[in-house]
């Protein structure tokens, strides 16, 4: 017997017999329990899970029928052996229908019991191992089910759009990002989806499921989905192969790339921006040297002169602009080695001053500084803070009247320095004055138009001053004049 | 070429590429007038009747060209001539002013489109086929 020793219970009113039967299983190595009636025999039963039980279907109290019942109700797997000696043909059937094993006429012999028991046994032991297997079939079931419950957790909390269909283009998995997409309201899992997806994507998928036999690549196709980059997609679809190398289906992946179109656009935009600013200057001197080497075209020794001349200042006007875009990138990629110093911004103004003394003379422009005592210093690299006021007092200077001047001043409020620069020039309205900081933006008209420049200078002051976690604001008054107010932290 | 000289507007921002232009143009026989500012062009317009106009896109503000293109096709005399647009060919795609559009075109009503810098003979051949075009209709 393996060494396990099979669990018996009997249960019979006649002392005699059940304690006969028990001495004779426990020498054949059974474990034997015993009750004397039936309702201790129900009680017994049910505690243990017997293997075998052997029910005496005469007693007082219970019939063996009903304990045999009562045992099943809790352990349907107790091989269960009604005894009498008052054997019927109905009985019999009744004990097998309601779950006997079998029916044992007493008296028996003991070659008779044993062998009962022993078929029972087996049975018994093929009933647990079936339920064994049954129990760890439905543990599998729930962890495969879990399994599941997981991946589409995973799935769902995609940012991606994902959708698979199999080989015949039938809904297999999706995700909500997916259908808000598409801006899809519901889709039904085994649904064919290709008519219901964008034209370009169906198409994608069609690679896959249409050939005889498919290539494991990806193929992507980018989409407007609303118009003006206002959505853009990437869709991406890969080929789910089976093991054996055949089409399972196909996984639609959907990322979002409006953001990514939205700064590619804006930098097209600035190309295309820059192009057109580097090409005026470069046809305005192409056009005069045509001009001098065309012969069929007459002109005269000193408009030669003045051609060139002009050419000459468009291409100066030219490589100041190449420096300031270059000096815009430099800061973009942020790869200007800074030196980060602590600065007098008071210091910076009056070398800046003494710097374009010379052209403030010739225009007769006069300059007024105010600093206001006891400043704090701020840190920052002096090529840049030098860069931002010699951009702003040179445009006060040139956009000045003749004996105009420019007034300088100084303060120190809620950690800031707060320099003021005002002039008495030509002003702006307040549509231009909007434009100012956006790149090549002048201001055009009868009076701006000899005055050279890039249309980068205030762009160049704008990205210096927000570098540094600064402010800057205009106020103007057409024909009256402009005044600029930057806000640098000081370092305290 | 008729013994008049044919007058052309030719208006421009830069003045370089004006006066460039303005000397080519003598040079192939048309007598040229040229104005620098969208209000100055309007007015020589007016005053001058010109035979042909040639604008630059971009002077003032992006869309200058086009709102004076469209502003003489309105005009009693400036719907009898060609009008037409100098662009730097950059311009037409990435920025969101180009005529990418049906309508727009119709609004801005321009007989044809000449990229920056001019290739003289190329221009002069368009203006004399659209003129005849004009012409013809006009003796209908």
């Amino acid at each position: 017997m393996n060494g396990i020793k099979p669990k018996v219970l009997i249960v019979d009113d006649e002392k005699g017999l059940r304690n006969g039967t028990q001495r004779l299983l426990q020498r054949q190595g059974y474990d034997v329990d015993t009750a004397e009636d039936g309702a201790s025999g129900i009680q017994l039963g049910i505690k243990n899970d017997y293997d075998l039980a052997i029910l005496d279907l005469k007693m007082p109290d219970i019939d063996g029928i009903e304990v045999l019942k009562e045992i099943k109700k809790v352990r349907p797997n107790t091989i269960c052996f009604i005894a009498t000696a008052f054997a019927s043909f109905d009985t019999a059937i009744e004990a097998t229908k309601l779950g006997a094993q079998s029916y044992i006429p007493k008296p028996f012999t003991t070659e008779e019991l044993i062998k009962h028991l022993e078929t029972g046994y087996e049975k018994r032991l093929l009933l647990v191992e079936a339920d064994r297997l049954k129990r760890e079939r439905e543990a599998r079931m729930l962890e495969i089910a879990y399994e599941k419950s997981r991946l589409n957790t995973i799935v769902n909390s995609i940012v991606d759009g994902v959708i698979v269909v199999n080989k015949t283009g039938e809904l297999v998995l999706f995700n909500p990002a997916s259908l808000k997409y598409f801006e899809l309201n519901e889709i039904i899992i085994g649904e064919n989806i290709l008519g219901i997806l964008p034209a370009s994507v169906s198409e994608l998928i069609n690679k896959f499921i249409v050939p005889v036999k498919f290539e494991n690549v990806s193929y992507s196709t980018s989409l407007e989905l609303k118009p003006n980059r206002e959505l853009c997609v990437e869709v991406t679809c890969s080929a789910v192969p089976h093991p054996d190398g055949s089409l399972a289906g196909v996984v639609i992946i959907i990322n979002n790339t409006t953001e990514l179109k939205k700064i590619e656009f804006v930098k097209s935009q600035f190309v295309s921006m820059v192009a057109h600013e580097l090409k005026a200057p470069v046809a305005a001197v192409l056009g005069f040297m045509n001009l001098i080497l065309d012969d069929s075209i007459n002109i005269s020794p000193e408009k030669e002169k003045e051609y060139i001349a002009r050419s000459t200042k468009r291409l100066q006007a030219l490589i100041e602009m190449v420096n300031d875009l270059l000096d815009i990138s430099r800061m973009e990629i942020k790869k200007k080695e800074r030196e980060i110093k602590e600065l007098r911004i008071e210091e910076i103004l009056k070398t800046t001053l003494e710097f374009l003394e010379l052209e403030l003379k010739k225009k007769g422009v006069s300059t007024n500084l105010n600093i206001a005592p006891g400043l704090p210093v701020i840190k920052a690299d002096y090529n840049e803070i030098n860069r931002l006021f010699t951009n702003i007092i040179s445009n006060a200077m040139k956009y000045n009247k003749t004996n105009g001047s420019i007034d300088i001043s100084v303060s120190y409020s809620g950690n800031y320095l707060i320099t003021k620069i005002s002039d008495t020039g030509i002003g702006m309205k307040p549509d231009e004055k909007e434009k100012l900081f956006q790149e090549f933006y002048r201001v055009k008209n009868d009076q701006t138009r000899n005055i050279p420049g890039t249309g980068l200078g205030l762009s160049i002051v704008k990205r210096i001053v927000e570098s540094y976690s600064g402010k800057i604001e205009v106020e103007s008054e057409f024909g009256k004049g402009t005044t600029f107010i930057i806000y640098l932290p000081a370092k305290l | 070429m008729d013994t008049i000289k044919k007058k052309i507007l030719l208006v421009d921002d830069d003045l370089d590429l004006l006066e460039q232009n303005k000397i080519l143009l003598e040079s192939k026989g048309y007598s040229v007038v040229t104005a620098d500012n969208m209000k100055d062009a309007w007015d020589t317009f007016k005053k001058e009747k010109p035979d042909v106009c040639v604008l630059d896109l971009i002077m003032e503000e992006h869309d200058t060209g086009f709102v004076l293109s469209h502003r003489i096709k309105r005009d009693e005399y400036g719907k009898t001539i060609p009008v037409f647009l100098l662009t730097s060919a950059t311009y037409v795609t990435g920025m969101k002013f180009g005529a990418a559009t049906g309508e727009e075109q119709e609004w801005i009503n321009c007989d044809g489109w000449f990229d920056k810098p001019i290739q003289i003979d190329e221009l002069t051949t368009k203006l004399e086929d659209t003129l005849l075009k004009y012409q013809q209709l006009k003796n209908k």
